[in-house]
């Protein structure tokens, strides 16, 4: 008799054992060491980049294209007007060295905003003018429907005026008076000036002319500049990029392969590139990146969370470890439209209770290695300062959790399930719409991948399941798409909860201001919160003048709770060699400076 | 493919086998001691992950954050404890009951699901042979671990919810192994003299054909169960396995490995090593049975 299965079966428990021996190999060497411990590389001008390889290299975002690693690529070829950073010196947080203009210039009504360029050149040694800022401003108001970060209402909407003074010159009316800080941050961190005399034609063959300038020519330059960013394999043959402004030039690409930037020579700004060549290398897995990094192969790369135990073990071989703090904030989304939990989570009282439950103190500490910090509110803590719930308005208090349960009319039994006892809209009853015996359970719709996340999900499960309230943790590969803003009768709405925060949930640009997160019918505002008094504060931010209307907006959501708030994760934990100069500070808002980089 | 009643010429017309037949097939059983451990080491795991907790009992629901990673004999955990704060010896025998009972009940279903089927086109061939057996390729000629990983990512998984996902493709195997069976017996004097006096199609199938391919039936769902409890291992590997608290031995082996390089060997070897020796367990269970049900090795 023969059959597969015997085979199939014996091959399985072979896999398993190489499965353990492989481990206990790496077990038993998990101390060994003898390679170089000086971490430098003496002589060398090159450095080797863990990183994913990009796939956009045109400087406006386009939707499905907005990866980080698209930002990190486009800005060492081609610089936006401004930079930024949240060392809290610079005035609008504008780095005042990196940006191409000076910061603007405010009329005394507060609409209008003039800019001034400082003097720079392409590589090919052009001048960049207010022209290649008039080509882009062209490009995006004729075809902001294909332009991802347009949102209604924002810019170039909210613009009355853009004028061209002179060659150095422009200014732009609002049609408010906004808030200086967040329409710099917020929106005139889009603007990136185009090659408009490189550029400024509708096929590879045509001669470069005013196109761009009407309307319908606009459309025909964009979509030609589109079609040649959608075709990777010529990135480092097509024309169109070889002129750039950025310190890096592209020498070669392969796609979905490796990438090498080389220094560009012409470059005009004043933070020069150091090394020659940055080799950005793609791995297939965060377990095939740390083997190489472990072997030191490369010289730049991350720790993922399940190996952070390996940090001394790196470290004796040379590399320094360093986590990347985010300009982030990470939390677990209610779903407000759900038929029926959301009439749940519209009492106050039980986001309370259900925030009370979640001990962001430890879990941080034990759980994320450290590696992640407590979310307090809306807007972000100084990246790397909080450690603990000191300032948060509600910390880890299981017992205060159950009184408040009790006391709006909910029969809790520990370890059981809790239900309302008490229905009614009374101060001591459960709340409108909530029937007797209605049971607490969720389901957490979270992410498959990541281990700390699965740990963290089983801790809060075991703390709510004290209380009765009953969790169940479901993980999909892409937790956003599946819990996406529904209506109530959708059938797409019957989430309950959605987690999409391993890596922090949402990376704000320098102001942190929540119109795209948490005000009524917000774009990412995937719950469907809505509270008029959090929609006045919100808009308030786009238009005060001072920072207390942050403040304001920050307290408020901090208090209401629209979501619940989590541990934020750094976005990675870095391991660089020793050796490697000018790495850190690591931008909060997720931009590598390659040419800050230099060998001891 | 089977071709035992080819070579020991036609079976006795009968609807169980006499008991000196039992009692030889279980000599010969005993007479192999592989099958004997691989009895031993079923029983011996079975007891540890069903009456272990009895003896040995810990929280398995709530985790215990200030006792995370604990080394073996640590504060009375004698296996240590996980990255939550589980106790691990405990936690192996939680995984040992959901593993053992999605393996059973899966290789059970797959079983009777797949002798049914295969029977039933083995029997009577012709549109209903064709469109079982097509149905069949189709369905084997996708890898099965990617439909579990798919059908495991739609759904919630849970032990019920495993055991019919695999359930639902592990049928394959046996219906292909039992049709050939059928096509076989189904021209036997023994069957055809039922047909002749008036017996249905349906009698045949659950009188004659089913108890006399009943040893290639055992005997793959021995290898069926160690099978399922594979399956469950892989989905648990993959991250799609029953979430927190429940547990079982794949998805412990996949939360040990994170911890590889950390030296926390006793998250990595015991949940390994039980999947080691369950699935050869059955294996030798398998060879064990096919032995006591192949009549030319009862004479050796």
């Amino acid at each position: 008799m023969t059959s597969r299965f015997p085979g199939r079966a014996l091959r399985g428990a072979v896999a398993a054992a190489a499965t353990i021996a492989l481990g206990a190999g790496l077990v038993g060497c998990g101390d060994n060491s003898g390679s170089s411990k000086d971490g430098g590389s003496q002589g060398k001008d090159t450095v080797t980049v863990a990183f994913r390889t990009p796939n956009w290299i045109l400087p406006i975002s386009a939707p499905g294209f907005t990866q980080g690693e698209n930002a990190i690529f486009g800005q060492a070829l081609y610089r936006s007007l401004y930079q930024y950073r949240l060392d809290g010196t610079a005035q609008y947080n504008i780095d005042p060295e990196r940006s191409m203009a000076e910061p603007p210039q405010v009329s005394d009504d507060g609409r209008t905003l003039t800019i001034t360029l400082k003097d720079n050149s392409w590589s090919d040694g052009t001048p960049i003018t207010t022209r290649d800022i008039q080509f882009w401003y062209d490009l995006v108001t004729a075809n902001k429907d294909k332009w991802a970060s347009y949102r209604a209402g924002g810019f170039p909407d909210n613009v009355d005026e853009w004028s061209i003074k002179d060659e150095k010159t422009f200014s732009i009316t609002t049609t408010e008076v906004y808030n200086t800080a967040w329409f710099v941050d917020n929106q005139l961190n889009r603007i990136t000036p185009l090659p408009q005399h490189a550029w400024d034609k509708d096929s590879a063959t045509a001669d470069v002319s005013d196109l761009a300038s009407s309307p319908e020519g606009a459309k025909k330059v964009f979509d030609f500049l589109i079609a040649a960013s959608k075709d990777p394999k010529t990135y480092d043959s097509n024309e169109l990029w070889q002129v750039t402004s950025g310190a890096w030039k592209l020498e070669k690409y392969v796609p979905n392969g490796e990438v090498t930037l080389a220094a560009e020579p012409n470059y005009s700004g004043t933070d020069k590139p150091k090394l020659s060549k940055v080799v950005l290398r793609p791995f297939t897995s965060d377990d095939a990146e740390f083997n190489v990094l472990r072997a030191g192969d490369i010289d730049y790369g991350y720790v993922p969370a399940a190996n952070m135990s390996q940090t001394s073990y790196l470290e004796s071989k040379g590399y320094t470890v360093s986590p990347w703090y985010g300009w982030s904030i990470t939390y677990l989304q209610l779903n407000y439209n759900n038929p029926k939990s959301g009439v749940l989570f519209e009492q106050p009282y039980l986001r309370q209770s259900l925030q009370m439950l979640i001990d962001q103190p430890t879990i941080s500490k034990v759980i994320w290695s450290d590696t992640a910090a407590p979310t307090c509110g809306p807007v972000p803590a100084k990246p790397g300062t909080n450690t603990d719930t000191a300032g948060c308005v509600y910390s880890f208090d299981p017992a205060k959790a159950k009184e408040l349960l009790e006391s709006h009319g909910w029969k809790v039994t520990p370890d059981g399930q809790t239900t309302c006892q008490s229905p009614g809209t009374g101060p001591n009853q459960c709340g409108e719409g909530i029937a007797a015996g209605t049971p607490l359970e969720f389901t957490v719709t979270s992410q498959t991948g990541f281990a700390a996340t699965t740990k963290m999900f089983a801790e809060i499960k075991s703390q709510m399941a004290k209380l009765g309230i009953q969790l169940t943790i479901k993980e999909v590969p892409d937790s956003v798409a599946v819990t996406p803003t529904c209506e109530p009768t959708e059938a797409s709405c019957s989430w309950d909860m959605s987690f999409f925060g391993s890596q922090g949930s949402w990376y704000y640009p320098a102001f942190a201001s929540g119109e795209r997160l948490f005000a009524t019918d917000a774009p990412v505002n995937l719950g469907s919160y809505s509270n008029p008094e959090a929609d006045k504060l919100i808009e308030a931010t786009q238009f005060a003048g001072d920072e207390s209307a942050l403040t304001a907006y920050n307290d408020f959501l901090a208090k209401d709770l629209p979501v619940l708030w989590m541990p934020n994760p750094v976005y990675q934990v870095s391991a660089y060699r020793s050796g490697l100069q000018g790495v850190e500070p690591q931008d909060p808002m997720n931009l590598m400076y390659f040419q800050d980089w230099s060998w001891k | 493919m089977s071709t035992l009643s080819e070579a020991v010429g036609p079976a006795e017309p009968t609807d169980t086998p006499p008991r000196g037949l039992w009692r030889q097939g279980l000599t010969v059983f005993c007479e192999n001691r592989l099958a004997l451990v691989g009895l031993g080491l079923f029983v011996l795991l079975a007891g540890v992950s069903f009456l272990g907790p009895l003896v040995y009992q810990t929280d398995q629901v709530h985790t215990d954050l200030a006792s995370v990673h604990l080394a073996p004999g640590e504060q009375g955990h004698l296996l240590g404890t996980d990255g939550v704060g589980y106790d691990q010896l405990g936690r192996l025998m939680l995984g040992g009951q959901t593993s053992i009972i999605v393996g059973l009940a899966a290789g059970v279903l797959a079983t009777i699901v797949g002798t049914l089927l295969g029977a039933i086109a083995g029997f009577f061939g012709g549109w209903v042979d064709a469109a079982v057996m097509r149905v069949v390729d189709a369905m084997m000629s996708i890898p099965s671990l990617f439909l579990f990983m798919l059908l495991a990512a739609i759904v919630t998984p849970s032990a019920p919810m495993l055991i019919l996902i695999i359930g639902a493709f592990a049928w394959l195997g046996p219906a292909r192994l039992v049709r050939g069976e059928a096509l076989t017996l189904r021209s036997r004097e023994y069957v055809q003299a039922m047909r002749g006096m008036g017996g249905t199609g349906g009698r045949a199938v659950r009188r004659h054909i089913i108890p006399n391919a009943i040893g290639t039936v055992i005997v793959n769902a021995t290898f069926q169960v160690a099978d399922a409890i594979l399956y469950v291992a892989y989905l648990s590997f993959l991250g799609l396995g029953i979430p927190p608290p429940a547990a079982n031995w794949g998805g412990m082996l996949s939360d040990g490995l994170a911890d590889t390089y950390s030296g926390h060997w006793w998250l990595l070897y015991p949940p390994g090593i039980a999947i080691i020796l369950i699935v050869l367990a059955f294996n030798f269970i398998g060879d064990g049975l096919r032995d006591a049900f192949e009549v030319r090795l009862r004479r050796r």
